[in-house]
């Protein structure tokens, strides 16, 4: 089993920007897209993490998984939301009956629970609004195992405000990866040499899982071992006493700041739109109830 | 034996952090990937127990930094991109029982399964709880959808894996507490 990351280097804008400007602007636009249930916003700001995405440059081989994983999802709960929720959405986002399309009752036979979907053409607009808001956020998201580099997640919080000790334990554990990877495939390997399966677990739920301790107890006790000596190395040469220096230093580039400043001025303005304005909230476009024959 | 504050965070605690965060991260990688059998659709994901154990062993912020991180390394490794409120949660998972370590002084003892258990469990309980109810204002799901569609099947699973390997990692970690000499 081969452990690897999944980022590399593309030159592309993307990885030449700054990864602090970076994580700016993808947490303001996180903050941003939550505030609004207008597909008219929604459209922005996905046509916005769109554009992110396609300067990142991923192929679809690569992202595959995590799509089909991310489209599921959104399907189910989008699907949940429509069977269980009760007045055609959520009480937050919708209020009032709607234009009902289609309601149900079912009975679940044995406990007598009511099941009680109904279908609206407000309920479906939200539908295509949820689901903007999560592919938003997932297009968003999504690049960053691929372009961000992991040994630069250490100075990139540090430098972002983060602790001296906290960012270098997070250096310190992007470090540790390939070496624990190599422990397991070795302790998978002589578990597997006493005649260990581990695709062949018996018994039950609380049986198969306690069988997985041959696995996960030597990998984990040995590293804790291995461990104290890092803890010593690290005392003997004073750790923690002064300020760290980092081997790969940040610095901004113009193109840095610009990000930077339109980031900040997208969630600045999200915020007074929605507090000053009071605008933002689901919108159903009239040619939408025409379409139904409302 | 002395006994560190609680919210205490020295070279130790740094490198445990760490440890518990790759560990997390390359496990649930490793265990994914090795298709391991499941029963019904309740998915076995026997790496949550490593920020619960490292929460009990070393303190709230090592146990939180390994759920936290490691959630982030295991995604990072997978592939699946960044989802803040999962990764807190997991964070959480790890914070909440390393609550109970200033309670343990006997890893081997009855007594201090039972604390190490119930504070996993209220872990999982916030931790996910937390990630979940956050798809309400993310995703805009409904307290229901929140609650069947990503609060059950995610901690039912992490509360099994956690109390069942928890005790079992606190027995064989009490076996070279003693060589450490801290």
């Amino acid at each position: 089993m081969l452990i690897a990351w999944r980022y590399r280097e593309r030159n592309t804008l993307i990885q030449k920007l700054d990864p602090r400007a970076r994580w700016i602007f993808l947490l303001a636009v996180m903050f941003s897209v939550i505030q609004f249930w207008d597909i008219r916003f929604l459209a922005f700001f996905m046509g916005l993490s769109l554009m992110y995405y396609l300067l990142a440059r991923l192929t679809w081989k690569e992202t595959r998984r995590v799509w089909t994983f991310v489209l599921i999802l959104v399907v189910v709960i989008i699907g949940i939301n429509a069977v269980i929720t009760g007045r055609g959405g959520p009480t937050e986002i919708l209020r009032g009956a709607g234009h009902v399309l289609w309601e149900a009752q079912w009975v679940v036979p044995g406990v007598g629970w009511t099941i009680h979907p109904i279908i609206t053409v407000e309920k479906i607009v939200f539908a295509l609004a949820q689901m903007m808001r999560m592919l938003t956020i997932a297009i968003l998201f999504i690049p960053v195992a691929f372009t961000f580099n992991p040994n630069h997640y250490g100075v990139t919080f540090r430098r972002l405000g983060l602790p001296d000790k906290v960012a270098f334990s997070m250096d310190l554990a992007f470090r540790f990866v390939p070496t624990l990877a190599r422990d397991f495939n070795l302790t998978l390997d002589a578990q597997r040499a006493r005649g260990y399966e581990v695709e062949k677990l018996e018994g039950g739920l609380l049986a198969q899982i306690r069988k997985m301790a041959p696995l996960i107890v030597p990998v984990t006790i040995n590293a804790i071992v291995g461990a104290e000596d890092i803890v010593n190395a690290m005392d003997l040469r004073c750790f923690g006493l002064r300020p760290r220096t980092w081997l790969h230093e940040l610095r901004y580039a113009p193109r840095d700041y610009v990000l930077i400043g339109f980031s900040v001025l997208l969630l600045v303005g999200s915020i007074l739109v929605r507090a000053l304005l009071r605008v933002g909230d689901l919108w159903v476009p009239d040619a939408v109830l025409r379409l139904f024959g409302f | 034996m002395e006994r560190k504050k609680w919210y205490a965070f020295g070279t130790r605690e740094v490198v445990y952090s760490a440890l518990g965060a790759a560990l997390y991260g390359v496990l649930s990688f490793a265990t994914n990937m090795l298709a391991l059998p499941a029963a019904g659709n309740v998915a076995l994901r026997p790496a949550v127990c490593i920020p619960m154990f490292f929460g009990v062993a070393f303190g709230p912020w090592v146990g939180f930094i390994s759920g936290f991180l490691g959630n982030v390394i295991g995604d990072a490794l997978s592939g699946w991109g960044f989802w803040f409120w999962w990764d807190l949660g997991n964070g959480l998972m790890g914070l909440i029982p390393g609550f109970a370590a200033s309670m343990i002084t006997d890893y081997r003892a009855t007594r201090s399964f039972v604390i190490a258990d119930l504070f996993a469990i209220l872990g999982v309980v916030v931790g996910m709880g937390l990630a979940s109810l956050s798809e309400m204002w993310v995703s805009g799901v409904d307290l229901s959808t929140a609650i069947v569609g990503y609060f059950v099947p995610a901690a039912l699973t992490n509360i099994i894996n956690g109390i069942i390997l928890v005790p079992i990692l606190m027995v064989a970690y009490a076996a070279i507490v003693g060589r450490t000499g801290r």
